[in-house]
């Protein structure tokens, strides 16, 4: 009596099990493709309005079926690889996904790919040498923007206001992050093309706080700073924060990523510039760079750049 | 009194209650020689202002540390709280004070209540606090997630902005004296209440407290209610310093405000400590992370000796402990 009762309670505890399965076959059916799209934290305000912009499209486009994961952090990587595995076994036919660790998502792509799943890479590219390990091409299809460019781009911005000799600070990122090293060297070359002067280059991990702490303390030291290149908005604001309680309005900062918290600063001319990069047109880049590769007009090898737009007091008007 | 015991007794008090400030003292000299800006008044007051936050969250901390618990959800909490009282700080259908007032009020007691049911789920079914309150670390990130739907809030009125840059005479920042206000009246607390001496008590042996027919149930609550508000006040400092409320803001405040509390000498068994001393571990993790920035140490380098340095400050503590002991047998 006991065993059946537990085996009772198994079948019970698997049927949601069935019934997900057959709602993406069906779906399949339809004769629409079905599109995974995974992002990393739904915590970051840029892969918010990423998921909101590829919903609204997929709506709107009505060819394909969207499916939308983020995760918790922007280092739950553990997350990232059920997520890619459960849309393997839901039988997806496209798998549209930023990676949340470079090296370590490569082994979940490649099994994606051994199940016959197409995977567009985006936002962050996969580990060159990670990808050869697997035996997958080192030019593996990659969709997203060129951070260093964006970084020189607004970092000219800030050396043609100061003028050659001007003295800086870097607001670096997370010295582990791929970005925060391609932003970093973006901001290095602009201070190269202005002879710009370099006086202290440091990391605050991306937060508010810890950019305001290390800002007020940098002010300490170098009180004659002219301007501050920061690899994220949100670290600019805590740097933008401090230049206030120090009275100091002389100071140009420049920021990435374009925030709604920052459009007021630009205006109040507290900030200088971002660059803005619009998730949801870079999620669409790659849904149709997906959708040329399933109906083999495409190989899934290069890189389609999306766009990034330098974002001043003009931009916003 | 004969004059030997009268030197122990000094000694004693000295080794209880200054003894890490040693190294407070040591790190300022060092830094001072090393670094010619540090020792100046406008740096002094930004290394107040900087560890001001983290300084209140500890108090509470220590409240929660002295009874052998731990507060995990802190830094969660603030976030969840900032959430709320920024909601209301920008709402433009109440006028300014009125939203000062209740943003404010309402940040407190949603931290206290927070506090209220960590206490209660732990003390009425025997769960470590470790564990429940790492369970409320993801609820109050979830839910603050979910209500601002991970955006951040900014446009504050520009008079609460202009009160987290205020700095009176030069060195004190309005933020810091409210840390130092809290410091004080937490240690009066602890000293001159019955509630306060219970907390010792407790934490040394809390069933003989229970045998004597204490409440340590209700003793045990207040002290989480307790710790859940400071972090309501550390929200609204935070607002004030940063003038956002973020979904994100706070991760790994735990951590900070733990640490200040055991450099400080408060034992993780509960039972022996002080909020001078907690008071003194935030000003040593304050000072380390503005003077080893100021004589130009690299990030990660930064980052080892703060480490080593912690783990020396309780070293050292251990020794001020076993000497005190020896004195007084």
């Amino acid at each position: 009596m006991k065993k059946y009762l537990i085996l009772l309670v198994c079948l019970l505890i698997m049927i949601p099990a069935f019934v997900t399965a057959n709602g993406a076959q069906e779906e399949k059916e339809d004769g629409k493709p079905v599109v995974g799209l995974i992002m990393k934290s739904l915590a970051n305000e840029f892969f918010m309005a990423m998921e909101e912009g590829a919903k609204a499209y997929a709506e709107e486009d009505g060819t394909f079926e969207l499916m939308t994961m983020g995760m918790n952090s922007e280092t739950d990587f553990d997350s990232q690889v059920n997520a890619v595995d459960s849309l393997i076994t839901q039988g997806v036919d496209l798998i549209v996904l930023a990676p949340a660790d470079s090296a370590g998502m490569v082994a979940p792509v490649k099994r994606a790919i051994d199940a016959g799943v197409t995977v567009i890479n985006f936002d962050v590219t996969l580990d060159k040498e990670a990808l050869k390990a697997a035996g997958l091409p080192e030019e593996f299809l990659f969709v997203g923007p060129d951070n260093t460019d964006g970084a020189e781009m607004v970092g000219n911005y800030l050396g043609e206001t100061l003028g050659s000799g001007g003295k800086v600070f870097i607001i670096e990122g997370n010295p582990g992050a791929d970005n925060a090293k391609q932003r970093k060297n973006g901001f290095m070359k602009a201070v190269e093309n202005h002879n710009l002067e370099l006086l202290a280059s440091n990391t605050a991990h991306w937060e508010t706080e810890e950019a305001n702490t290390l800002m007020t303390n940098l002010l300490t030291k170098h009180p004659d700073v002219q301007g501050v290149m920061c690899a994220n908005d949100s670290m600019a604001l805590g740097v933008v924060r401090a230049l206030e309680a120090a009275g100091r309005s002389d100071v140009q900062v420049v920021g990435f990523d374009n925030i709604p918290a920052v459009k007021d600063l630009i205006m109040n001319d507290k900030m200088l510039a971002t660059v803005h990069m619009d998730g949801a047109e870079m999620a669409i880049l790659a849904f149709n760079a997906g959708f040329e590769i399933l109906d083999g007009k495409r190989e899934n090898l290069g890189w389609v750049q999306s766009p990034l737009i330098l974002a001043d007091k003009d931009f916003f008007k | 009194m004969s004059e030997k015991s009268r030197l122990r007794s000094v000694v004693n008090i000295f080794l209880k209650e200054v003894g890490i400030g040693v190294v407070l003292l040591v790190l300022v000299v060092a830094f001072s020689l090393g670094a010619p800006r540090f020792f100046s008044i406008i740096n002094v007051a930004n290394i107040f202002t900087q560890i001001s936050i983290n300084t209140v969250i500890a108090v509470g901390m220590t409240f929660v540390i002295l009874l052998g618990g731990i507060d995990l959800s802190v830094g969660s909490v603030l976030a969840l709280c900032s959430i709320i009282a920024g909601k209301i700080l920008v709402n433009p259908e109440l006028s300014f004070g009125m939203a000062i007032v209740l943003s404010v009020l309402v940040s407190v007691v949603s931290g206290m209540l927070i506090g209220l049911i960590n206490g209660f789920i732990s003390e009425t079914w025997k769960i470590h606090s470790f564990i429940v309150t790492l369970g409320m670390l993801n609820i109050a990130r979830g839910l603050a997630l979910q209500i601002s739907q991970s955006r951040t809030i900014f446009n504050f009125p520009k008079a609460f902005n202009d009160f987290g840059t205020t700095t009176y005479f030069g060195v004190l920042p309005a933020i810091f004296l409210i840390a130092l206000i809290l410091v004080i009246l937490g240690s009066i607390i602890l000293r001159n209440t019955v509630f306060g001496r219970m907390i010792f008590a407790i934490g040394n042996n809390e069933e003989s407290v229970r045998l004597s027919g204490h409440n340590v149930k209700f003793y045990k609550i207040l002290a989480y209610t307790i710790c859940g508000g400071t972090v309501g006040i550390a929200t609204i400092m935070y607002m004030l310093r940063m003038s956002i409320a973020s979904p994100i803001l706070g991760v790994g405040f735990e951590l900070n405000a733990i640490a200040a509390v055991v450099i400080g000498g408060t034992s993780m068994s509960g039972g022996k400590g002080s909020l001078v001393g907690t008071f003194l571990g935030a000003s040593i993790m304050g000072v380390l992370n503005n003077g080893l920035l100021l004589i130009g140490m690299g990030d990660f380098a930064r980052q080892i000796v703060t480490g080593v340095i912690i783990i020396l400050a309780v070293i050292l503590d251990t020794y001020r402990t076993r000497f005190s002991a020896m004195l007084n047998d």
